[in-house]
């Protein structure tokens, strides 16, 4: 428990309504999207300006109070999860667009701009934000930036990390520090902007981020393929960034995901498919006109049994939509879900569908894919029960298998969820030691008295 | 000592199934009218669920914070209908409330209204009457066609626009049975459930809803033991018990009709709730699903049952020429699926422009007693509603639940905008 002349003074920074003690309050900042993490802070404060947040930060790091930032908690890494208790700062009341600026094609905003408010302010405007993390309803787009998110659109347009042109961030001391600015080059000193974005809320309180942005792309298409095999459906992915094209989206939905997907709204889909592809093609309308044909041709040569081309927006609508409706359907289907984001190589995604096959069989779970195979980023999903304790155990060991058939071919831990504290136990195999221990250093320079999320990213030294 | 545990959450467990069903994935933030005005994970559809499943691991009890974050909901069914995995978090969350009034009873004066004068219609109507002497003189009455009354001894000191009450209620001016005029064909028979609203406040409304109905050649019963539709008990307090009360008395008093039709959306919705939340024995759960067969929401019997042509709307003299926009009702809308039906009416009026406005579906923040324990917050949802329709340049906005139309009203005089409120059965001569 927390002195209670620390929540006094928390309530003269911020204000009475923006501290919550109460036990049902604390109870809602307990969890985030995960199904295995809780643990609920002391407080929860909810600040408005970069000036309360540093003032908080200063009292916290005066008494060596762990501060775990939240946005809206929609995060599946446990990062936001308080596990050492402390302080939750929770940025959602912090929602201002600073400024959009359509000739210099950039965007400044406060941490807790929605990121589907974001894109509906942008839209107005001709405008467009490819990042496209699938938690776009809820998610703050200061949380997409501490965790570096991506999502479909990253296939082309790349993930958070490649629109971050500024950060204010406010530091575990309290100091307000500018990095980056408003231009799109910018070859001044260390990357720290950098540091900061995919920083886990590890480093430092991110209070306003300029971004990039782009012109709206006039025209897109979509495409649906069905495949009999799913290996042969991640195979057509590689053979069509082989070919010179670049789709806006490539995303893989299996059988499984599928089915539920009619069960739950039915539309008519081929639910003897083993696999599915969804495919966006953007840009200008002759351009996508052109490479929507190449895709298809690519996809027919490449075994699939039936390829679709939406005829209007309304029925490539109802195909993103199913698309969106994929991840309710994995985690409505059992108690826990353990669903995972590793990332291969693009070129070695059958190999990578072969072995996760294989642990399928050998270790009796199913598993269940869906993601974006354009970028190599599938959530392969367990579907288990944390109440039972030896399968439980299994899942995991089985999930171990997963990340290890990842990093065999050239594969990384996650792609866009981040560690948070979900995969922290797989970091040394995934991480140079010598990385991991430049990590920890940076973290004590920056956060002598270990306040900032403490407890993620990296397992903690046993003493 | 196990069997009381089990009763503790009796009405909960009875939803056990959307309690899990959410996979705290956060959507509903965006869709949800309260957590977009507070930015509070305990304002939102996953923020109260994890609440309950927190009083059912045992780790919270009924507090009156617990009390306080559940009864901050409308109601409004947006998260249900965005919801990715279907969890219906409004029914655990009336559920939840039942639960609460079993185990801690209701508050002065909320007991003395809902227990003993709600379902006590007469009473209640002299009750109304009578604050509505001491109205002219507490407060400023309002100029709209509306008048609010339901919760109006509580309502009042608060600030709002309350509406006045009829000088003849709607019981007092109509029989029982309303033949259709000399030479109209009698071609059905309905029931009117006139709700607290129409009898109280718009008796003008309920008759010419009676008098369009004979003119198409409805016969209309309005049957005198009729009373409150219980959606501020059962609905909104969780008063189970009262709710079967009167739910009992309702189901009575249609008996004999095939169609019952109503002008509220919220009594709509909530007749067709009984079998839902408050059957709690075969013999209810039989009545009350047959009960809730009947209903019909006034727009929906004139297109769908009735099937009235085009011509048969003609605008009222205070509609023709004007534009008109639209609001949805919650009840109307998300719990009933009724969105096609008054647009279609009102399109068809000659003379009368219809301009859809933005988020027509959004929740105008009203929803009964939420308004009273959360006004403040009640009036800055209603303040983008307010925009929306500013948006369209309309000089009416329609709606055909009482509920929304007091808050319209209000919050339109409120924000001095001119912009009259009108139930949908107004525009129609």
């Amino acid at each position: 428990m927390l002195d209670k002349k620390i929540i006094t003074q928390l309530r003269k920074v911020v204000g009475e309504d923006a501290v919550l003690t109460s036990k049902e309050d604390l109870n809602a900042y307990s969890y985030d999207g995960t199904a295995t993490w809780v643990h609920a802070p002391d407080v929860v404060v909810l600040p408005t300006t970069a000036e309360e947040v540093s003032q908080i930060l200063k009292l916290a790091d005066d008494n060596k109070i762990p501060v775990t930032p939240r946005g809206a908690g929609t995060n599946v890494s446990g990062g936001s999860i308080p596990i050492k208790g402390g302080i939750v700062l929770c940025t959602t009341r912090m929602t201002q667009i600073l400024d959009i600026n359509k000739t210099n094609l950039t965007a400044t905003v406060e941490p807790g701009v929605v990121l589907q408010d974001f894109n509906l302010a942008l839209a107005k405007q001709g405008l467009f934000y490819p990042p496209d993390p699938q938690s776009f309803l809820g998610c703050t787009i200061g949380g997409t930036v501490a965790e570096n998110a991506g999502g479909p659109y990253c296939v082309k347009y790349g993930v958070t990390k490649q629109y971050v042109l500024g950060l204010e961030v406010v530091l575990a001391n309290g100091y307000i520090m500018k990095l980056g600015g408003v231009t799109v080059k910018n070859r001044t000193g260390y990357e720290l902007t950098m540091l900061f974005t995919g920083s886990e809320g590890t480093l430092g309180l991110i209070t306003k981020i300029t971004l990039r942005l782009l012109p709206m792309p006039p025209a897109n298409k979509t495409m649906m393929a069905v495949f009999d095999d799913m290996a042969v459906g991640g195979q057509a992915v590689s053979s069509i960034l082989g070919s010179g094209v670049v789709p806006a989206k490539i995303e893989f939905v299996d059988n499984f995901v599928l089915r539920r997907i009619e069960e739950m709204t039915p539309m008519g889909l081929p639910v003897e498919a083993k696999a599915l592809l969804l495919l966006q093609a953007d840009g200008s309308p002759a351009a996508v006109e052109a490479e929507s044909k190449q895709i298809v041709d690519i996809l027919k040569k490449s075994g699939a049994r039936e390829v679709k081309v939406a005829k209007d927006a309304a029925e490539a609508a109802m195909y993103w939509k199913m698309r969106s409706a994929g991840f309710a359907a994995t985690f409505g289907a059992a108690h826990t879900v353990l669903a995972e984001d590793v990332a291969v190589p693009r070129d070695k995604l059958a190999d990578f569908i072969r072995k996760l096959e294989e642990i399928s069989e050998r270790t009796g779970f199913f598993i269940s894919y869906l993601g974006h195979a354009g970028d190599g980023n599938l959530h392969p999903s367990i579907f288990t029960d944390i109440r039972k304790e030896e399968e439980f155990a299994r899942a995991q060991k089985a999930m171990e298998e997963i990340f290890e058939a990842a990093l065999s071919v050239g594969g990384v831990l996650s792609g866009e969820h981040g560690i948070g504290l979900e995969k922290q136990r797989f970091l040394k195999k995934a991480m140079d030691p010598v990385a991991i221990d430049l990590m920890k250093k940076i973290k004590r320079i920056l956060d002598p008295n270990n306040i900032l999320n403490p407890g993620k990213i990296w397992e903690e030294e046993r003493v | 000592m196990a069997k009381s545990k089990q009763d503790r959450y009796e009405q909960i467990k009875r939803f056990e199934s959307d309690l899990t069903q959410c996979m705290k994935c956060g959507f509903c933030t965006f869709w949800c009218p309260v957590y977009q005005e507070e930015r509070l994970e305990p304002s939102v559809a996953r923020g109260k669920n994890m609440m309950i499943r927190g009083l059912l691991a045992g780790e919270l009890d009924y507090t009156k914070e617990y009390a306080d974050r559940l009864n901050k909901c409308t109601l409004c069914m947006a998260c249900t209908t965005n919801c990715p995995s279907k969890a219906n978090i409004p029914n655990v969350i009336i559920a939840a409330r039942a639960d609460t009034v079993k185990a801690r009873g209701l508050k002065f004066p909320y007991n003395i209204i809902y227990r003993w004068l709600l379902p006590r219609r007469t009473l209640f109507g002299w009750v109304v009457r009578f604050a509505s002497w001491f109205q002219g003189i507490f407060l400023p009455r309002t100029e709209g066609t509306i008048r609010h009354l339901s919760m109006f001894l509580s309502a009042l000191g608060k600030g709002r626009n309350i509406p006045q009450i009829a000088p003849k209620f709607l019981r007092q001016i109509v029989p029982v049975v309303n033949k259709p005029p000399e030479g109209v064909k009698t071609t059905m028979t309905v029931g009117y459930f006139t709700g607290c609203m129409t009898d109280f406040v718009l008796p003008e409304l309920g008759k010419h809803v009676i008098d369009f109905l004979n003119r198409n050649g409805v016969e209309v019963i309005v049957p005198q033991e009729q009373g409150c539709c219980g959606a501020p008990v059962f609905l909104g307090a969780g008063d189970f018990d009262t709710g079967r009360k009167m739910a009992d008395s309702n189901v009575r008093a249609f008996e004999g009709v095939d169609y019952v039709v109503s002008d509220c959306a919220t009594c709509t919705s909530a007749l067709k709730d009984y079998p839902k939340f408050l059957a709690d024995t075969p013999e209810r759960e039989e009545a009350y699903t047959r009960f809730a067969g009947k209903i019909l929401d006034i727009s929906q019997f004139l297109v769908d049952v009735l099937k009235l042509p085009a011509s048969a709307y003609k605008p009222s003299a205070q509609a023709k020429g004007k534009k008109v926009t639209w609001h949805d009702p919650c009840h109307l809308s998300r719990h009933l699926g009724i969105t096609s039906q008054p647009r279609q009416i009102i399109k068809s009026i000659p003379d009368v422009e219809y301009i859809e406005m933005p988020n027509a579906d959004r929740c105008c923040g009203m929803a009964g007693t939420f308004s009273l324990y959360y006004y403040d917050l009640s009036k800055q949802i209603a303040d983008k509603k307010v925009e929306a329709i500013k948006s369209t340049g309309a000089d009416i906005v329609v709606s055909s639940c009482p509920g929304c139309e007091i808050q319209l009203i209000d919050s339109l005089l409120r924000n001095k905008v001119p912009v009259k409120t009108m139930h949908i059965m107004e525009l129609l001569a």
